[in-house]
């Protein structure tokens, strides 16, 4: 693939200058989120039945994952994994996604 | 680029999104110079703001043994992850794979095989994998290079071994082509199915369980419950005998105790600490510690062990019988330049696709930054996820998220979970479960 191509593409999507400063924050989250991507989809882009995280923004990532925290532990596979990450990886992950166009 | 490049191109930006797009913004050319780390000029490309850290951009070639559940799924994100010039080539014996996972749904006909079967298009189409279907003979890890079964040989800068499992042999057997494992899915799958379906009503359908570790913990546990369910509904007066050589329940204990004690008290009749001293193919006889057991359907799931190409290469030091690893990377501790991921490795996860697929990510990311010069990723997290179905339409479940233990220098368990009971809703939420743990895996 030549420059030009990339050029050529990114000016079609207009995709580079939508980048946010986030980036570096969202880049060291991309190993963590894939721990997400099992079950919600490559890059969190669900095959369905299970939501989609892709573009999900981070307060709201962050809020839900919290919430099922909190909730005992019961049925629900989801609230383990709500369960096992630090503030700061959490933080990390909802960056990766709320980049993931 | 000509219109279907262009098309293909656009295609793999919409599959792998920002990954691709920060890679393709700092990476630009295809000089083929061979450049490794990026300094993080990376406006150069698209000529736009530096938007991205220097993670990638690096060259060379990937080769990967093993298209099943770990191989798949390191080949797709080292060509996400990995940027343009980073080659990546998958050689896998089969034209297609074959999920295990689900497989015990082929023995009770809720699945078929086909409907569990996994091609290499997308990889190739999409994530531009150069798909070799070949049978890998030999490594020369001093060399860095492969050998086929058809005499050609691949050079590699980094090589991944996902080569799954070899099975030992039970004593007084010479194969499984009549006495099945189904421990791989596949023909031996379907045999164990014809042989259930042709089973005579109060039969007896014996199965044995290996000392840990072995592949998927709470499989040998879910078969015995999906194939006492079958029974007690197509064979009535038919039994299950489990004899396992582990001195208890390996895995989900709390649900198999209530499913073998309830559920299907008076059909499965479960022995711990047992040993197999013997297994005639023809009478259908095992001798064990406790007795002669008569079989109508035998399934020894054996010992298992890394497969030979592992041995041979010089990489089995654990137990005699498994690689050993370092976890932030998956490389071998025998030889370095080669990973392996996947059952044929000795970690503290279990043996299972979910968290292969999770060693694979590790494992790609590794080799994308051990390819820039850089160290990998010093804090990696991984998960593992099992749904167990206990009847046609109920199930269980287990989970557990690892955080790297810089003491030990393993995955600790940081936390597990495990279904609170046996439901129909674990059943139905199993399906989504697996539809995208596949699709992540095979693109
Ligand atoms: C009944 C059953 C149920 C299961 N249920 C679950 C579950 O619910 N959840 C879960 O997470 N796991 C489950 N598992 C476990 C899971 O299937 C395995 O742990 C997983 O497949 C291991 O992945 P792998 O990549 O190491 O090996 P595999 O998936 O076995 O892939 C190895 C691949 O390498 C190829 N290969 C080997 N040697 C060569 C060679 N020399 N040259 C070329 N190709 C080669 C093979 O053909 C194969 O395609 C289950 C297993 C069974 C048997
Ligand atoms: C083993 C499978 C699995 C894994 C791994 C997993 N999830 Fe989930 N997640 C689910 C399921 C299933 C649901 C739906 C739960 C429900 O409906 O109660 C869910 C729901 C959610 C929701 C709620 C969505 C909404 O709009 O209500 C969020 C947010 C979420 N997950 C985030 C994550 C993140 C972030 C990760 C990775 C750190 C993750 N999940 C890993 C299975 C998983």
């Amino acid at each position: 693939m030549k420059p030009r191509h990339f050029t050529y593409v990114l000016a079609l999507l207009g995709a580079c200058v939508l980048f946010p400063v986030q980036a570096v924050r969202a880049e060291s989250g991309r190993l963590l989120a894939s721990n997400c991507f099992q079950c919600h989809g490559t890059e969190g882009r669900s095959q369905g039945g299970i939501d989609r995280l892709a573009g999900m923004g981070a307060n709201k990532l962050i809020g839900e994952m919290k919430e099922m925290r909190a909730k005992t532990p019961g049925n629900d596979m989801m609230k383990v994994h709500a369960r096992a990450y630090t503030d700061a990886q959490l933080n990390d992950i909802a960056a990766y996604f709320a980049n993931v166009r | 680029m000509n219109l279907h490049n262009r098309r293909q191109f656009l295609r793999l930006l919409g599959a792998s999104s920002l990954g691709a797009l920060v890679h393709g913004c700092g990476g630009g050319g295809d000089s083929g110079t061979g450049d490794s780390a990026d300094t993080g000029d990376s406006g150069s490309g698209g000529g736009t703001t530096p938007v991205t850290p220097p993670v990638v951009n690096v060259s060379g070639h990937v080769v990967v043994v093993g298209g099943g559940m770990g191989g798949a799924t390191v080949a797709k994100f080292l060509r996400l992850w990995g940027g343009q010039n980073l080659r990546v080539t998958l050689i896998e014996r089969n034209p297609s794979y074959t999920s295990n996972i689900l497989s015990n749904l082929v023995l009770n006909g809720q699945r078929t095989l086909s409907s569990l079967a996994y091609d290499y298009a997308r990889l190739r189409d999409n994530y531009g994998v150069n798909v070799i279907q070949g049978e890998v003979m030999g490594i020369d890890p001093v060399a860095r290079k492969v050998s086929l079964g058809d005499g050609s040989t691949q050079t590699y800068d980094r090589l991944v071994l996902a080569p799954g499992l070899e099975f030992d042999l039970m004593p007084g057997l010479t194969d499984y082509q009549t006495i099945p494992h189904a421990w791989q899915a596949g023909p031996q799958t379907a045999l164990l199915a014809q042989q259930l379906a042709a089973m005579p009503a109060g039969g007896t359908f014996v199965m044995t369980i290996p000392a840990a570790p072995f592949r998927c913990p709470p499989g040998p546990y879910e078969r015995a419950c999906v194939v006492a369910d079958y029974l007690k509904r197509n064979k009535p007066g038919a039994k299950v005998i489990v004899l396992d050589a582990n001195p208890g329940i390996a895995a989900e204990r709390a649900s198999f105790e209530t499913a073998f004690n309830t559920l299907h008290a008076g059909v499965i009749e479960y022995h711990a600490a047992a040993t197999i001293d013997s297994i005639d193919p023809v009478t259908r006889l095992v001798q064990t510690n406790l007795g002669s057991i008569a079989a109508s359907v035998l399934n020894p799931i054996p010992p298992q062990r890394a497969p030979r190409l592992v041995q041979d290469a010089g990489l089995v030091n654990v137990n005699g019988r498994w690689a050993g690893v370092d976890v932030l990377s998956y490389e071998s501790t025998a030889h370095p330049g080669v990973h392996v991921i996947g059952d044929a490795s000795a970690t503290t996860q279990p043996k299972a696709g979910h968290i292969a697929n999770a060693e694979a990510k590790v494992c790609a990311d590794a080799i994308v930054r051990m390819l820039a010069g850089q160290a990998p990723d010093p804090a990696p997290v991984t998960n593992s996820a099992c749904y167990s179905p206990i009847t046609a339409t109920t199930a269980s479940w287990l989970t557990a998220i690892y955080h790297y233990d810089p003491a030990s220098r393993t995955m600790k368990p940081y936390v597990t979970g495990e279904a609170a009971s046996i439901t129909s809703g674990n059943y139905e939420d199993m399906f989504p479960w697996f539809n995208n743990l596949m699709a992540d895996s095979f693109g």
